[in-house]
């Protein structure tokens, strides 16, 4: 599990490699937490780097959009691999959290 | 055909999901199905780990049985009587996210992925059958 940020602003970027699994979750949840500010507006998740999800690291996902949504800052996904996409729609978190293909464009989706 | 007797513990998720990948390996099977295999295997097991048991040292039976046009996962556990497939919350995937309850997705997940699922209490031993059409 490893996972890099990059803050620019009020926006931080978390790039997250490896697995999101029932074995690594709390991890990723731990190197998420520490790595968010309360002044971090926009959070962009960028999955490149991920080749599994599963329902535990939704869960931490899901966790995560709801902390930021509580204090009014949002969180963005972007480059997911395609069978990961497609867990994300039948949880219908395609409906909840935005998507994006590649980073340039959710970053372009702030302004 | 594949077939584990894993220990109720998480760590032998990893051991499940290399064997499985050696069979997907040796027979081509693509990327998606790969994935979904081992998502649907890594779900019903942690379920079982979690909820089904308490304390250790129990044995899960996994049987993977690969034909032309299907894949059939066998899944065997001691734990208690539990039924995923009717008793499992079902989660509410078009609530907003403010009202989107935590958890709940594991077997739901599952039950999207596969074609067929059946569940059956039978000797005091939970079997779950579920089965993937290749397409």
């Amino acid at each position: 599990m490893e996972i890099s940020t990059e803050r620019e602003g009020s926006l931080l970027v978390a790039r997250a490699g490896g697995r999101l699994d029932s074995i690594n979750a709390r991890e990723f949840d731990d190197a998420l937490k520490s790595a968010i500010s309360e002044s971090d507006q926009v959070l962009i998740m960028d999955l490149e780097k991920v080749s599994y999800v599963s329902s535990a690291g939704l869960r931490v996902i899901l966790l995560t959009a709801k902390t930021l949504q509580q204090r009014s800052a949002k969180l963005l996904i972007c480059s997911l691999a395609e069978p990961i996409r497609e867990v994300f729609e039948i949880s219908g978190f395609d409906k909840i959290i935005p998507i994006h293909a590649d980073l340039a464009a959710a970053r372009a989706s702030i302004g | 055909m594949l077939s584990l007797c894993l220990e109720s513990r998480l760590e032998e998720l990893q051991r499940i999901e290399a064997a499985v990948e050696d069979l997907g390996e040796r027979e081509q099977w693509p990327p998606n199905l790969l994935y979904q295999v081992k998502l649907v295997l890594e779900e019903v097991i942690v379920n079982i780990i979690n909820y089904g048991y308490e304390g250790g040292g129990h044995k899960i039976d996994v049987h993977l049985i690969s034909e032309p046009d299907t894949l059939t996962i066998k899944i065997a556990d001691d734990g208690r009587a539990f039924d995923p497939l009717s008793q499992a919350p079902t989660p509410d995937v078009d609530a907003n996210l403010e009202d989107r309850p935590i958890g709940g997705l594991g077997v739901y997940l599952v039950q999207s992925l596969v074609d067929e699922a059946h569940y059956r209490r039978e000797q005091h031993r939970n079997h779950l059958t579920l089965v993937k059409r290749r397409d």
